[in-house]
């Protein structure tokens, strides 16, 4: 039964631990003991293992969005309404690591800085540091002066028109530089669609302001 | 959450735009913060004695990034460029009692000091510690 539960392949913690309840072995990365049934703390797998994928940023929504219920269902409180109160407490530690993970996976930008975290690219050394592309940083400065003068809706949703078409082609190179296992490159249009991000959220402010 | 130093900032922001890249004494840094996708401009406009006489700054960000580039400007101004290059990011943190998760927004403020200084030397063809004036003369 625990090997059910190791699927996907990936991460690290392949190897047994102990059960906390039976202290029998148990996978690392099993959701339950399968000798005494009781629910297995979170444990350090990453986002990728913990929902079962595997470790890519090209991934099929549906089926992320059907390991998440899956899980989730197994996991849900009422499932453990009439037990100790450590093992509800271990359960509800799972339904949250669980959540991290598919809110981190479901979007594409934090997928992608979260694979780029994973391959030591990006790093809280890293994220202090300024942005090196001055290119874009001219253009952000740039786009940034534009809605600060944009007047009315209609030139603020212009902005927004073409920042989002901007946003979706960043999404392919992303998506091409990870295929091609190319970090760097990954790492630039991530930044640069931060900053597309950044744009587009300003903008909506912007907007709901004047409409008030 | 913001102290009291930076709505003061935040809200009567000194020494807000620009001066133009070209002219002559002026240097520019252009920063940015990868994780917050936040902007920073600072501009720096070099006397005759090598002393900074003016700055300038334009920041897209939140409060604690506007306030630590405003507060920058009015610390670089009448400095030599070896003074305003050994302003830390933690003397601004520490002015502006930032809480740790915004730290990173007076990284920003001294890493444009520095680019800005930086971006002046290149232009002007001066390398550091050579501004001309008596106190880089010695440090070299």
């Amino acid at each position: 039964m625990a090997v059910v539960q190791q699927i996907g392949g990936n991460g690290a913690n392949a190897g047994f631990v102990s059960c906390w309840a039976c202290k029998g072995p148990v996978a690392g990365r099993a959701l339950f003991c399968h000798t005494c049934g009781a629910v297995q703390p979170p444990g350090s797998v990453d986002h990728f293992a913990r929902l079962g994928l595997e470790r890519s940023f090209d991934i099929d929504h549906d089926h992320l969005e059907k390991q998440y219920l899956g899980f989730q269902r197994v996991l849900h409180p009422d499932r453990f309404a009439g037990k100790p109160a450590k093992e509800r407490a271990i359960a509800e530690s799972q339904a949250v690591a669980l959540n991290e993970a598919y809110e981190t996976l479901d979007d594409p930008l934090k997928r992608a800085q979260y694979l780029l975290r994973l391959a030591g690219i990006i790093s809280e050394g890293t994220i202090d540091k300024t942005v090196a592309d001055q290119a874009l940083l001219m253009e952000a400065m740039e786009k940034r002066e534009a809605l600060s003068e944009a007047e009315g809706v209609d030139a603020i949703e212009q902005l927004m028109v073409e920042e989002g078409k901007g946003a979706i082609e960043l999404l392919s190179v992303i998506s091409k530089a990870f295929a091609a296992d190319d970090l760097a490159a990954a790492n630039r249009a991530v930044l640069r669609l931060t900053y597309a991000r950044k744009l587009l959220e300003e903008a909506r402010l912007k907007r709901a302001a004047l409409e008030e | 959450m913001y102290s009291e130093k930076v709505v003061d900032h935040y809200e009567n922001p000194r020494n807000v735009g620009g001066f133009k890249k070209e002219e002559a004494g002026i240097g520019t840094g252009l920063v940015g913060a990868p994780a917050c996708g936040d902007v920073m401009k600072l501009q720096i406009k070099v006397g005759a004695d090598g002393r900074i006489e003016d700055a300038r700054f334009k920041t897209f960000g939140c409060g604690s990034a506007i306030a630590s580039s405003s507060l920058a400007t009015e610390w670089v101004k009448g400095k030599t460029l070896e003074e305003a290059e050994s302003i830390k990011n933690t003397e601004i943190a520490q002015y502006l009692s930032l809480p740790p998760v915004k730290i990173h927004c007076s990284v920003l403020a001294e890493d444009a000091i520095k680019a800005a200084i930086k971006d002046y030397r290149e232009k002007s063809g001066s390398p550091a510690g050579t501004d001309g004036n008596a106190a880089g003369k010695a440090a070299e």
